[in-house]
């Protein structure tokens, strides 16, 4: 499982690298190649503006990829600093931090996340911010949750006694050990994100055209599968390949790691 | 319990004050957002008028309520319809979608978790998790033109979209009810498994029950129990799931009925919208919790 894991994504990056190295552009229009099905010219085919699938769906992979680690990151220290302050403070400011995240989560899903990129209007900036407004909250729930078990061990009293300062608490001896749960997290959110940046482009707010993006790809897949199966195939097949790639590489790194979260 | 129900009434204050905030998010002036750069002054008078835009936002925020309260979600600034009419007319869709979708991963997911607990570790088992843990994590968007390749287009079975024979209902419901099959499934598994190994059950062999009385009577029904917390709390990726799924298969619901508002920038609409699915899966949440602790009297309600 770890090796077909490492098989695809050593695929998808040096298709990417190759296709930079070859020049492969993905707003080229070839006006004969409208819908044509994969051949000699157009290895996986063209889509509705004769525009060469391969070449899109490599620029529209480092996009998402881009935005994935991006807005990981961004709600990665977000939520991790909320959550260790709700956890090392406890009590009031917990109480209050808490209340603040169940009326993020009573949004169910990426609703949230779709009604933020509605009114912010679409765009790659307005994405990850909408993206990024609703993403902290579940790495919040979990740091609290383990800053709270952590806070009353031996190591973090002795510190406290011996004068360490809150920050220092914080980030020398709670972090540290949270390291490998928030890795793991942050492999499953990688995913998590671009499918939810994959959503929000089908859905018209992300990504804007001519930009590829492999949402607002299937989604015209999907308007011209009567004529063009194949696009809509090809596309779907290649978010799938990435997906179970980057779950089959969390999964690998929760064993290796012996992480249990609750999901 | 009635700690329970407070910490309930502000998640619903909350979300509430979310929604209303979202139109104050609206980069600079949500008037000439909504109505285009070419409306006439006396239009964007009139629309911020009736929008009560031009009060305090603390005022804006009471007005919101209290109109809420009267169920009256305003009217669309486009078709000045009433948005309680659009969306009266829009969720009956969305419900008999939910709840066929829940009805299929229900049918599906609790038969073949017995099925893959039975086998536990042999290739049947291996296949079934492998499969419901793999194809779980694949979004509705992808799931959705997927099958409609399949059903509809290769091999024609199906109608593609639209609502007009009953027939339509089954690939939207099936694109939804997967997900939950599947994490269904894997619960089933699992806590039956867990079960299994319980000393009732090995007085249940004892005493000489047939096989199919001991699982489906008596295992069966303790390890249920979270499979309750499971459904409802899917309840939400389901209904966020509407959204993207009415939109492919062309479903007249509330959540298409979302994106055709923010589309057309009618932003009342799209608060709605999002209110009322918001409100849908925090009520759906509190039933499951009740339920929960009715059928399993373990669960102390004060707890």
């Amino acid at each position: 499982m770890k090796k077909i894991a490492i098989l695809i994504l050593l695929f998808w990056v040096s298709a990417v690298l190759l296709g930079r190295a070859f020049g492969l552009h993905g707003n080229h229009i070839d006006l004969n190649a409208i819908l044509a099905t994969p051949g000699i010219q157009h290895w996986l085919g063209a889509d509705d503006l004769g525009r060469d699938i391969l070449a899109r769906i490599l620029t529209g992979v480092q996009v998402s990829f881009a935005v994935a680690i991006i807005v990981t990151l961004v709600t990665m220290i977000t939520g991790v600093l909320i959550g260790l302050i709700a956890g090392f403070y406890g009590g009031k400011v917990d109480r209050i931090l808490m209340q603040i995240t169940d009326v993020f989560l009573a949004f169910p899903g990426i609703l949230l996340a779709i009604a933020f990129a509605a009114v912010l209007g679409p765009g790659l900036i307005n994405l990850m911010i909408a993206l990024s407004i609703t993403g902290w909250v579940s790495y919040a729930r979990l740091t609290r949750g383990q800053a709270l078990g952590l806070r009353n061990h031996q190591h973090v009293l002795a510190a406290e006694s011996l004068g360490a300062t809150v920050p220092r608490i914080i980030f020398r001896h709670i972090l540290p050990l949270l390291a490998s749960i928030l890795m793991v997290e942050a492999t499953y959110s990688l995913a998590s994100v671009m499918i939810a940046e994959a959503s929000l482009s089908f859905l018209g707010l992300g990504i804007q055209a001519p930009d590829a993006s492999w949402g607002a790809m299937l989604r015209d897949g999907v308007r011209y599968m009567l004529v063009a199966p194949h696009y809509v195939l090809i596309v779907g097949l290649s978010l799938m390949s990435l997906i179970l790639a980057i779950n089959l590489g969390g999964d690998y790194l929760r064993d290796k790691l012996d992480v249990r979260t609750e999901k | 319990m009635f700690k329970r129900l407070f910490s309930f009434a502000t998640v619903i204050f909350g979300v509430l004050l979310l929604t209303f905030l979202l139109i104050h998010l609206v980069p600079g002036d949500p008037v000439e957002v909504m109505l285009g750069e070419s409306a006439s002054t006396a239009d964007r008078m009139a629309l911020r008028e009736d929008l009560g835009l031009n009060q305090p936002v603390i005022q804006q925020f009471g007005t919101y309520l209290s109109k809420l309260s009267h169920g009256d979600f305003g009217q669309s600034i486009h078709t000045k319809t009433p948005i309680t009419e659009m969306i009266r007319m829009r969720y009956p869709a969305t419900l008999k979608l939910a709840v066929l979708s829940l009805l299929i991963g229900l049918c599906v997911g609790i038969p073949l978790g017995i099925y893959a607990a039975l086998k536990a570790n042999r290739w049947q088992d291996l296949l079934v998790t492998l499969v419901s843990v793999r194809l779980s994590a694949m979004p509705a968007f992808w799931l959705g033109p997927m099958l409609m390749l399949i059903f509809a287009v290769w091999l024609g079975w199906l109608p593609v979209s639209g609502m007009e024979s009953g027939a339509s209902i089954i690939l939207p419901a099936l694109t939804l009810g997967f997900g939950l099959s599947a994490i269904l499934t894997r619960m089933t598994r699992t806590s039956l498994l867990e079960v299994l190994n319980d000393d009732y059950i090995r007085t249940a062999r004892a005493k000489g029950l047939a096989e199919r009385t001991v699982i489906l009577r008596h295992a069966l029904r303790a390890a249920l129990l979270p499979i309750i917390t499971i459904v409802g709390l899917q309840m939400g990726s389901l209904l966020a799931g509407t959204v993207i799924t009415e939109t492919i298969f062309s479903w007249d619901g509330i959540g298409r009925l979302l994106v055709e508002s923010i589309e057309k920038r009618d932003y009342p609409v799209t608060q709605a919208c999002v209110l009322v699915v918001a409100l849908s899966y925090v009520l759906v949440n509190l039933v499951t919790d009740m339920l929960y602790r009715f059928v399993d009297p373990r669960v102390k309600f004060a707890a």
